[in-house]
C-alpha cells in the first residue's frame, strides 16, 4: 500500500520532471543558469547532493560490515538499494550539465583511434572515473549480497568487498569536493572540504535511509543516533566554513541542524510522521546547502525549469527504487521480518599465516588486491606519460586520484570471479539461478566490450552539419586568382593539415584522423576539378567543409595550386583489379588536398 | 479505471509532457532568416554596454612578462599586449573591432539588460579586459578534455570541436573572461560573419579572446613560405583591437623580441595587472606611468 502510494507520488513527480529535463536538454544550459559568473547551476547541485545520498548507501551497508557493526539485512539492502537509485540519478546531470552533452566521452582518460588524451590533471576527469567504478562496484557489491544467502562463497567476499568500498567511498567523494576546491573561487576554496562534503553526504544519506525505514513501516535506532551526531558535525563545519569565509544561511542552519534536534523529544521520535519530518527536513537543508554552495554569487536563479529538475529527480528516484523494493521483495525480505540490531554472526575463520603465495588467504584475499595494484601503478604511469598537449606536464599527483579506484576495481573483480563461477556451477541443477547470472554475466562482458569499442574509436569525425549557415558577406567572387592570392588562402587555410608543400603535415594528421591513401597528378585529374571543389566547398569525411569561410571561385584556384603542387614525375601506382574496386568505391577518403602526400 | 484505461491516459499524459517540453522547437520562434543584421546592431549593443560598465579591477605592479617555463615552449616568442591606461578613453572601439574581426554575435536581450555581453573585450572601470593569456592558466588547468590548451608561444587558446561545455574553465577563471554559448548565435538570427576567417561557434561552446590567432597564424604561414628556414616571430602582426585604438592605447606585440613595438612601449613603463591574475603571469598587462 505505502509503495503504492509511492510509486504514484514519483510517476507525478517524475512526468512533469521529464518534461522540465527534455526542455532543458533542447534548449541547453540556458534554461536553468546563469550568468558570465556563475556558470553552474541547479544540476550540479542534485549531482552532489545525489551522489552524497549514493555514497552514504554504501557507508550504512558497506563501512558498518567492514567494521563489524551488526546491521539486519532488510535495512541494509534498502540502504544498498538506494545507492545504486541515488548513483543512477545522480549521474543523469552531469551529462545534461555539458553544453556538447554528445562529447561526453571526451572526458574519459583512454587512448582512442585518434591518439588524443583527456586532461588528466582535470577534476572532472578523476569524477568522471571514479564515480563510473564506484557505480559498478556498488552493483556488484549488491548483486553479491542478493545472492548471498544461495551461496557461502558469495557470503564470505561480502566482507573484504565492504573492505574495499569503504575507502573507494570516501575516495570519490573526496574528489567530488576536490571538483570544488581546486579552484579559484573564493567561496569554494578549503582544505576542509573533502571532510565537510564527506559528512553531508553521510548525513544527507542517513536522512535518506530513515525516510525509507518510514515507509517501510520500521525504525533503526542506530541510525537514528548517527543521524543526531550528523548535525552536530555539520553545525561544526558549518560554523568553521563561517569562520573562514564568513557565509552562512540561515536556513541551511534551520533545516539541516536546528530542526533535527527534534529527535531529542521523545513524542516527535516515537511517530513515524516526526520521524518523516526530521528526515525531509535535514534532506531540504542539505540540498538548499549545495544548492548555495554549486551559486555561491547573486543572482541565483531558480525558476520552473529547476524546480522541474528538482522534481524529475525525487520522482526518478522514488519510481526506481519503488519498483525495485516490490521486483526484489523476496530476496530483501528473505524470512526475516524483524529489523534492528543482529546478533554477530561468527566471523569466518582466517587461517593462520602459512605459505606466502599458495594459502587460501593469499589466492582469494591478497592476490586480488596486489593484482589491482599492480594495475593501477601501470595505469599511472602510462597516464602521466600522456600528456593532452605537448605543452603540458603531467605530474604523479594528476593521476593519483585514479588510483584507488582502479585498485579496487581490479581487485573486487578478481575477488569475485571465483566465488561467482562456484555459485554458477553449483546452481547449474537446477538451472533458474545460474541462468540469471549467466545472463547478467554475459551483459556485463557486452556492455564493457562495447563500450570500450565505442570509446575507442572516439566520435564521429564527419564533420560538422552545422556549417555553412553565415553568408560571406562583401567579396564578390571577381574570378581570377593569381599564384600569390591562392598561395596565401592555401597557406593559411590548407597547410594545418596539408603542408605549405601539399605533403602531409604528417604528426598533426595522424593524431587527428586516419590518413588517407596517397594521390597523384594523375588521381587528381581524374577526380576531376569539380568534384574537389565540391568536397572543399561541402567537405567529405575526414575534411571539413569550408564552404563558409571561402568562396567557390578561391575554392576552384586552390584546386589548380593544388594540381601543382602535385609531382608529376610519380606514377599513379600499380595496382591489381581488387584493392582497384576499393579504390573506387571510397575515392572520398582521400578528398580534395588529403590528397598529395 | 481499468488497465487499457489507465494505460491510454498514461500514454497521452506523457506524450503531452513531451511536446510540451518540445514547445519552442514544434511551434515557438524558429530562425527567421530573412531579418538581417546590420553592424549599427552591433554598435549599440556596443554602446549599450558601455553604459553599463563593470567596476574596474585592482591593479598590482607586474615584471614584464618572460618567456613561458612550460615544457616545449617557444623561447623565442611569446605573445601579448600591453593597454595604456593613460592614452585609453574607453571609447569601445576595441570592442566593435573585436566584435567585427571574431564574429561576436548579439546577445539575447534579456541577457544584455543584466550586463551580459558576448564581447570578448568588456570595459571594466574604463579600461579594456579581456583574457589575459595567463602563462599558469588555471582555465586550462581545469579543462576536462583538453579544449582549453596553451599553444608553444603563450597563446590560451581554445579548441571548439573539442569543447564538451562543462563550463569549468569559466568557473575557474579569476576575472570572469570566459563566455559561454548559452544561445545558438545562428539559429537566434544574433550573429553576422563578418571575417570569414574565424568560425562562428556552436552552441554550448566556451569561448573567449584568442588574441586573434588567425592573423598570427596566417601570418606565420606567409612567412614560412617566403623565408624557409627562417623562424618567425610575429613581426607585423597586430590584433583587431591594436589596430582600431584611435589613441594607439594597445599595443599587441612579442614579449621576448627586443624590436616587437611591444616590447618598445613597455620597457620604460610600470606595468600593472589585476590582482587576481597577477601572480598567474599574465600576457596582457597594463602600463601607467612612467618609469
Amino acid at each position: 500500500m505505502i509503495f503504492r502510494i509511492l510509486l504514484y507520488a514519483g510517476l507525478a513527480l517524475l512526468l512533469p520532471g521529464l518534461a522540465a529535463l527534455g526542455y532543458s536538454l533542447w534548449e541547453g544550459p540556458a534554461v536553468w543558469s546563469l550568468d558570465t559568473h556563475t556558470f553552474w547551476g541547479t544540476p550540479v547541485s542534485l549531482f552532489v547532493f545525489w551522489i552524497g545520498i549514493a555514497h552514504a548507501g554504501t557507508l550504512i551497508s558497506a563501512i558498518l560490515l567492514a567494521l563489524g557493526v551488526p546491521l539486519d539485512r532488510r535495512t541494509s539492502m534498502l540502504a544498498e538499494l538506494t545507492t545504486l537509485c541515488a548513483l543512477l540519478v545522480a549521474a543523469i546531470y552531469p551529462l545534461m550539465h555539458l553544453g556538447v552533452v554528445e562529447n561526453f566521452y571526451m572526458v574519459i582518460p583512454f587512448l582512442d583511434a585518434r591518439g588524443s588524451f583527456a586532461n588528466v590533471r582535470s577534476p572532472l576527469v578523476w569524477d568522471f572515473c571514479c564515480i563510473a567504478i564506484y557505480a559498478v562496484l556498488s552493483l556488484v557489491f549488491f548483486a553479491i549480497h542478493l545472492f548471498a544467502d544461495r551461496s557461502q562463497a558469495l557470503e564470505d567476499v561480502r566482507r573484504p568487498m565492504a573492505w574495499l568500498l569503504f575507502p573507494l567511498v570516501l575516495w570519490v567523494h573526496t574528489i567530488v569536493s576536490l571538483d570544488f576546491a581546486v579552484t579559484f573561487v573564493p567561496e569554494w576554496r578549503g582544505a576542509f572540504f573533502p571532510l565537510y562534503f564527506i559528512a553531508g553526504a553521510i548525513y544527507s544519506g542517513l536522512a535518506m535511509v530513515n525516510v525509507l525505514l518510514v515507509a517501510e513501516g520500521c525504525r533503526v535506532r542506530l541510525l537514528e543516533k548517527l543521524m543526531m551526531v550528523g548535525s552536530f558535525v555539520m553545525l561544526v563545519f558549518w560554523a568553521w566554513n563561517f569562520a573562514l569565509k564568513g557565509d552562512w544561511n540561515f536556513s541551511v542552519f534551520a533545516f539541516g541542524a536546528l530542526l533535527p534536534q527534534l529527535w531529542w523529544v521523545s513524542a516527535v521520535r516515537e511517530s513515524p510522521i516526526g520521524r518523516l519530518a526530521i528526515s525531509i527536513s535535514v534532506l531540504f537543508g542539505l540540498w538548499l546547502e549545495r544548492f548555495f554552495l554549486v551559486m555561491p554569487a547573486e543572482p541565483r536563479g531558480f525558476g520552473y525549469v529547476d524546480a522541474g529538475l528538482v522534481a524529475f529527480s525525487i520522482g526518478l528516484f522514488t519510481t526506481l527504487l519503488v519498483i525495485l523494493r516490490v521486483k526484489l521483495r523476496k530476496p530483501i525480505e528473505g524470512g526475516e521480518l524483524l529489523f534492528g540490531e543482529l546478533e554477530e554472526a561468527s566471523a569466518p575463520v582466517v587461517e593462520p599465516h602459512t605459505e606466502p603465495l599458495t594459502s587460501r588467504e593469499f589466492i582469494v584475499l591478497r592476490f586480488p588486491l596486489l593484482l589491482g595494484v599492480l594495475v593501477a601503478l601501470v595505469y599511472t604511469l602510462w597516464a602521466v606519460s600522456q600528456p593532452v598537449f605537448d605543452t603540458v606536464a603531467v605530474a604523479i599527483p594528476n593521476v593519483a586520484p585514479l588510483f584507488y579506484p582502479i585498485v579496487a576495481l581490479v581487485a573486487a573483480i578478481a575477488l569475485c570471479i571465483r566465488p561467482v563461477w562456484q555459485a554458477v556451477s553449483a546452481h547449474n541443477a537446477d538451472g533458474c539461478g545460474s541462468r540469471y547470472l549467466k545472463i547478467a554475466f554475459a551483459i556485463c562482458v557486452l556492455m564493457f566490450a562495447f563500450f570500450a569499442g565505442v570509446f575507442y574509436a572516439g566520435g564521429s569525425s564527419a564533420p560538422s552539419k552545422f556549417t555553412s549557415y553565415a553568408q560571406v558577406p562583401g567579396e564578390a567572387d571577381s574570378g581570377a586568382f593569381d599564384t600569390l592570392r591562392t598561395r596565401a588562402v592555401w597557406n593559411a587555410r590548407c597547410s594545418g593539415c596539408h603542408g605549405t608543400d601539399g605533403k602531409f603535415n604528417a604528426k598533426f594528421v595522424r593524431e587527428f584522423y586516419p590518413v588517407p591513401q596517397k594521390l597523384t597528378a594523375a588521381r587528381l585529374d581524374s577526380l576531376g576539378e569539380d568534384s574537389l571543389v565540391h568536397v572543399i566547398m561541402y567537405g567529405r569525411t575526414n575534411m571539413n567543409p569550408y564552404g563558409d569561410r571561402i568562396t567557390e571561385a578561391e575554392a576552384r584556384a586552390l584546386v589548380r595550386y593544388m594540381r601543382s603542387l602535385a609531382p608529376e614525375d610519380i606514377p599513379a601506382p600499380e595496382i591489381n583489379d581488387s584493392t582497384h574496386e576499393i579504390n573506387n568505391s571510397t575515392p572520398e577518403t582521400n578528398d580534395s588536398a588529403e590528397v598529395l602526400q | 479505471m481499468d488497465r487499457r484505461e489507465f494505460l491510454k491516459i498514461l500514454s497521452a499524459t506523457v506524450a503531452g509532457f513531451a511536446l510540451f517540453g518540445c514547445r519552442d522547437g514544434l511551434l515557438g520562434d524558429m530562425p527567421v532568416k530573412g531579418a538581417r543584421l546590420k553592424l549599427a546592431d552591433f554598435e549599440n549593443e556596443v554602446k549599450f554596454a558601455l553604459s553599463k560598465m563593470k567596476p574596474g579591477m585592482e591593479l598590482v605592479r607586474v615584471p614584464m612578462p618572460a618567456a613561458l617555463k612550460t615544457p616545449g615552449a617557444s623561447q623565442e616568442n611569446r605573445f601579448g599586449m600591453a593597454i595604456d591606461l593613460d592614452a585609453c578613453d574607453a571609447c569601445g572601439k576595441c570592442v566593435l573591432a573585436c566584435i567585427q574581426e571574431n564574429n561576436i554575435p548579439l546577445s539575447a536581450p534579456e541577457r544584455a539588460n543584466r550586463g551580459q555581453f558576448m564581447h570578448w573585450i568588456e570595459m571594466c572601470g574604463g579600461a579594456p579586459a579581456m583574457c589575459f593569456h595567463c602563462g599558469d592558466a588555471p582555465c586550462e588547468k581545469v579543462c576536462p578534455t583538453g579544449a582549453a590548451n596553451h599553444t608553444p608561444d603563450g597563446v590560451s587558446a581554445m579548441m571548439y570541436k573539442r569543447c564538451t561545455g562543462s563550463r569549468f574553465c569559466g568557473a575557474n577563471c579569476p576575472v570572469h573572461a570566459r563566455k559561454f554559448n548559452f544561445d545558438d548565435p545562428v539559429a537566434s538570427g544574433r550573429s553576422l560573419k563578418f571575417n570569414a576567417g574565424v568560425p562562428v561557434r556552436e552552441k554550448g561552446v566556451m569561448e573567449k579572446c584568442s588574441l586573434c590567432l588567425q592573423r598570427l597564424q596566417d601570418a606565420r604561414h606567409d612567412f614560412k613560405a617566403l623565408h624557409p628556414g627562417e623562424s618567425f616571430r610575429g613581426r607585423g602582426v597586430t590584433t583587431a583591437c591594436a589596430a582600431a585604438c584611435p589613441k594607439n592605447a594597445i599595443i599587441f606585440g612579442n614579449w621576448l623580441d627586443e624590436g616587437s613595438p611591444l616590447v618598445r612601449a613597455a620597457k620604460d613603463r610600470v606595468l600593472y595587472a589585476p590582482k587576481a591574475v597577477a601572480s598567474l603571469d599574465p600576457s596582457i598587462v597594463y602600463m601607467r606611468g612612467h618609469r
